[in-house]
């Protein structure tokens, strides 16, 4: 167990100086923070755009914005730029490593295969918590500038939930990475599946039990049409389900070739 | 509709994102130049993408055209 942990502490590590390396805390915190500062900017300027613009002679009538607007700007960046720039940059995180037989050493040496993994995980989950804070925070800035009164109902919640489906996600890559060969193999799979969980949101019965739900269910969160705990079960179920890809993608890793 | 009051209250965002597009711009621009393998395209591709497209030229650069050091 402490040679686990001695492990598993040294490969975390090694995981943060190879993100600091490849760029991957500047582009992260670079995004997210555009990502919080334009949201509640294109809520406020949509209008004034839209009526700059000749639309041959009709007369638009467009509602001031609200702080509705600015946080459903926000999740809807989150959850589409956001989901992109996250598979972008934790795409590679295994099979870089993998393709490039970096591994191979480290794991010969005895270091426990799924002491890697786990690093891995930690790390990324990590990164992604520091980029969602900073967004998180400048959004929530930026929207008490613009609109003065920036209170929602469950707006804490909606944003756990984004975070939550942002960390399963990354288990979905690390899952898929160990599973699948090639450079983007395990960034193809992952793709595949958020897709087809999209796909699979169609069917009322099967909207509880889907992560996706997490991220599709924010402005109703804000607008009070669902309530908190109409999602518990969801948050339940991801958090099942981000332990069940974290133990297969260790399962497999430890019969893979490497 | 652009008045200079208006402009003065979107100071706040207009310089962070200025700075921030600018150090992406620049960082990108120092990689590229300093190394000489891309894992897909080339140089004057990715100058391009790096200048014209911001925030994403950079962020492209970065996650897919990076080669290995």
């Amino acid at each position: 167990m402490v040679i686990f942990m001695r492990g598993f502490l040294a490969f975390t590590k090694k995981e943060f100086l190879e993100q600091l390396r490849t760029y991957k805390w500047l582009i992260f915190l670079a995004v997210f923070f555009l990502f919080g500062l334009m949201s509640p900017l294109l809520a406020k300027l949509t209008p004034d755009i839209l009526s700059s613009m000749d639309m041959g002679g009709i007369q638009l009538n467009l509602p001031e914005p609200t702080v509705m607007d600015a946080y459903s700007q926000y999740f809807k960046n989150m959850t589409q730029m956001g989901v992109v720039v996250v598979l972008l940059v934790f795409g590679s995180i295994l099979s870089n490593e993998l393709i490039k037989g970096t591994l191979v050493n480290i794991l010969a040496k005895g270091m426990s295969r799924t002491a890697v993994l786990l690093s891995k995980y930690t790390a990324a989950v990590i990164l992604w918590s520091a980029g969602f804070l900073l967004s998180a925070a400048t959004n929530y800035g930026y929207t008490v500038y613009l609109f003065k009164n920036a209170s929602v109902p469950n707006l804490m919640f909606s944003m756990f939930c984004l975070w939550l489906f942002g960390c399963f996600i990354i288990a979905l890559i690390l899952l898929s990475s160990v599973a699948a060969a090639g450079s983007f193999g395990g960034l193809i799979l992952s793709a595949v599946t958020l897709i087809i969980l999209l796909m699979v949101n169609i069917f009322p019965k099967a909207e509880k039990f889907n992560p996706v739900t997490l991220v599709s269910k924010n402005t109703a969160l804000l607008n009070g049409t669902n309530k908190a705990g109409d999602l518990y079960l969801t948050v339940a179920m991801t958090t099942t389900l981000i332990a069940v890809c974290i133990i297969t993608a260790v399962l497999l890793f430890k019969k893979k070739q490497i | 509709m652009h008045s200079l009051s208006q402009l003065k209250e979107y100071l706040p965002f207009l310089i962070p994102l200025f700075l921030i597009q600018l150090g992406l711009m620049i960082a990108a621009l120092v990689h590229i130049f300093r190394h000489k393998n891309y894992r897909i395209g080339n140089r004057v591709l990715w100058v391009i993408l790096a200048v014209a497209l911001n925030t994403i030229g950079p962020v492209l650069y970065f996650t897919i055209g990076r080669g290995e050091d």
